[in-house]
């Protein structure tokens, strides 16, 4: 935190990265969109977010996005995310099928004496990207053989892959490295991906990019399947592995993990606890093996706590509930709780972390709903499509990864609420959900 | 003990509804500063030195006293004296920094539109003025909250105005003369930061202020923000630069000395800026 603070007063501006990790569906574009609007409407002075406002005590604040420069990766399309939330009827963002980078340069001025100092100036950089993808980052630490083997365990109790796996015990020993055979078991798994995570509603499937290929062709190193034997066969596949592997460090880890200041974990709890049992334990499971593989992503030799103190690596994580506005405000402690509990890691001393529920963009509001005889704090929106209002209780949140008589209840489905109206067509911030609260936590020793 | 739980549900409302708004966002509060770091640091420092001076100082004091009774005395004079002009001087420096509240007391009273504190206002500002005592018993026969800033307007805004704008003109044509003169740019920029400061204070004392070191470093912070709207009046801070250098002999200068003329016309907008600092009325009739 000192270090931080004496680093803001040398007139040299910094970068911070925020990796955002976050399943398919868990809400990271409509977050990056929210909080680049709401940060833009608080630098004009707008009382988008109080929380960052009340921390900056009068001093400062100004936004704009980065020039473009000549960056290798996209920009995030903060324009036209807004304008389709803002336009009537509003529309969510699409599945994010490429890699975007969102830049914000931050002018944050100094109190007292200081502020004759010239501002502290912070570019702000967060990924967006296919939520499939981040499944790919576990796989920097393992090589092909312990994958396949532990994929294969797995897939061994599953009823979907009875094909698969008959596939796979066809295939003589030793097989010859024939592209045919290569490119037949890869179709098949990537059918099995699909209906694991269509009808099954699993989260931890990989590669990613199986589930959600990049733009353009496909290189022929994608063609591979998970397999455990051995033979010129086993050779060609772990080639394409090893290929599949060094353009993910290339494309994802390099430049939004490599050099990762804050970290957010990000989670569709909502929807993991509607998705059943073995669909929760699976997303957390998911989750926690990323978190763990960006652990081992820092830059430095040193101990952890040591540079956590120095000001090295990860020092902040937020683990953060997403569309918490699908559930009543007096629900949302237990949501946040929640988020911590089921991400839980070896946290170095040194580091900060702290648990939260937000929604990127409002839909709701609290309503006191009488059921059954017993009120209940239950959510209101305009359901889309309907023009009609809906009333949710999804039922009770737990604060901690729920034992079996929870599932015994099974958790509503989150209604399609229509986003709230933008004020001033998104140029006065988006309506949310703790999200002022998320960023200043992110940036405490900055703002 | 607890009852079963309530089953989840979702029900559709009969009635069509519009889309839903935003509740208006609150004001954040922001937390009263306080004292920062630095302040903390320069309170220490202070207090550090001037408790262990006057630590010092008595012990000193004691001790001239052991030896003799007459020598203890003098030490204890000098002592008394020495701390006395300090006192004097933090005094007359805190007193300059806080006369500059009461022109933003004044100003919210002329500005308030009740006609009591208009002319409470009205009164404690002539009152501050060199020359205000002689308007005062033509202020007393006002009832009317227009008339009293008509009359503030007419017979001493305008006249402090005047006689601000004359200030900058004669800063404006010394800054010129001596940049001309002056062989060294780094010299040039520690001449018109001097000749400044200097007017800033003149203007001051010109409206009643009389701003020490303090009171000068938070009026030239109160200038630098008034100087935004002084620049609408861009036209007359021309023709006043130039009738300050209407002189053939300065004129001629001018096209040798390459950025005399912008020190000298950032003197007329410094002087304009500091009037509207020091002056109370509000800026749309001034």
């Amino acid at each position: 935190m000192w270090l931080s603070a004496v680093r803001g007063l040398v007139p040299v501006r910094r970068t911070l990265r925020i990796g955002v990790t976050g399943l398919a569906r868990s809400g990271k574009t409509v977050l990056l969109t929210s909080l680049a609007a709401n940060l833009l409407a608080a630098g004009a002075g707008l009382p988008a977010l109080p929380a960052v406002t009340a921390r900056l005590a009068g001093r400062g604040f100004r936004v704009a996005p980065a020039p473009g420069g000549a960056a290798d990766l996209p920009r995030f399309d903060t324009t036209s995310q807004l304008a389709a939330l803002a336009r009537d009827p509003p529309a969510w963002p699409g599945r994010t099928r490429a890699v975007s980078m969102l830049e914000l340069d931050l002018e944050i001025g100094h109190a007292g004496l200081l502020a004759a100092l010239p501002p502290q100036r912070v570019r702000l950089q967060i990924l967006d990207y296919p939520g499939e993808w981040l499944l790919d980052l576990p796989l920097l630490g393992l090589g092909f053989g312990a994958w396949s083997a532990g994929l294969l365990r797995r897939l061994e109790k599953r009823q979907e892959a009875t094909e698969f796996l008959g596939f796979m015990r066809a295939i003589p020993a030793r097989p010859a490295a024939d592209d045919a055979l290569a490119r037949s078991g890869h179709r098949r798994y990537r059918v099995l991906l699909r209906s694991l995570r269509d009808e099954a509603g699993l989260s931890a499937l990989q590669p990613g990019r199986f589930l959600m290929p990049p733009p353009g062709g496909e290189p022929p190193w994608m063609e591979f399947f998970p397999f455990a034997g051995e033979g010129p066969l086993a050779d060609l596949l772990r080639a394409r592995y090893d290929a599949y592997v060094a353009d993910v460090r290339a494309q994802l880890m390099a430049p939004a993990f490599g050099q990762v200041d804050r970290l957010v974990v990000l989670v569709d709890l909502l929807s993991a606890l509607h998705a059943g049992q073995a669909a929760f334990a699976d997303a957390t499971a998911a989750l926690g093996e990323v978190a763990e593989a960006l652990r081992w992503s820092g830059p430095t030799l040193l101990p952890d706590w040591l540079a956590a103190i120095l000001g090295f690596g990860i020092t902040r994580v937020a683990f953060a509930a997403s569309k918490a506005d699908h559930v009543a405000e007096r629900q949302r402690g237990n949501l946040a709780a929640l988020a911590a509990a089921v991400t839980r890691l070896p946290m170095p001393r040194g580091l900060a972390t702290a648990a939260f529920a937000v929604a990127g963009v409002r839909c709701t509001e609290d309503v006191v709903w009488t059921l059954d005889g017993h009120p209940v704090s239950a959510v209101r929106g305009r359901v889309v499509g309907a023009e009609r209002a809906g009333r949710s209780w999804p039922g009770e949140v737990p604060d901690k990864p729920p034992g079996p008589e929870f599932w015994a209840h099974p958790f509503l489905a989150l209604p399609d609420f229509e986003p709230m109206r933008l004020p001033l067509g998104g140029k006065g911030g988006v309506p949310n959900v703790n999200l002022d609260a998320l960023l200043a936590f992110l940036l405490e020793d900055v703002l | 003990m607890k009852g079963p739980p309530v089953a989840p549900r979702f029900e559709l409302e009969d009635r069509p509804m519009a889309r839903m708004e935003p509740e208006p966002l609150p004001v954040a509060e922001e937390p009263r500063g306080g004292m920062g770091s630095a302040a903390l640091l320069a309170s220490g420092v202070a207090v550090l030195v001037l408790g262990l001076a006057v630590l010092g100082v008595a012990n000193f004091v004691a001790d001239q006293f052991a030896r003799s009774a007459v020598l203890g005395w003098v030490t204890l004079g000098v002592a008394a004296t020495g701390f006395g002009l300090l006192g004097a001087g933090v005094r007359r420096e805190l007193k300059g920094l806080f006369a500059l509240t009461t022109v933003d007391r004044i100003r919210a009273g002329l500005e308030s539109g009740e006609p009591r504190r208009i002319a409470a206002a009205a009164r404690a500002w002539l009152e501050e003025l060199p020359d205000g005592a002689t308007l005062l018993p033509t202020l007393r026969t006002l009832n009317d909250p227009d008339a009293v800033l008509a009359l503030l307007q007419a017979r001493v805004a305008t006249e402090l105005q005047q006689r601000a704008d004359a200030l900058g003109r004669t800063a404006a044509m010394q800054v010129f003369a001596a940049t001309a003169a002056v062989p060294s740019p780094a010299l040039d920029a520690l001449l018109v930061g001097w000749r400044g400061a200097r007017l800033v204070r003149q203007i001051a004392e010109l409206h009643g202020l009389r701003p020490g070191l303090l009171g000068t470093l938070a009026l030239l912070r109160r200038t630098a923000m008034a100087a935004a709207g002084v620049a609408a009046t861009e036209a007359a801070i021309n023709a006043a630069a130039r009738a300050a250098l209407s002189n053939p002999l300065l004129q001629h200068l001018a096209g040798d000395v390459a950025g005399a003329g912008v020190a000298a016309r950032r003197m007329v907008v410094l002087a304009r800026a500091a009037a509207a600092a020091c002056n109370p009325l509000p800026p749309a009739r001034t």
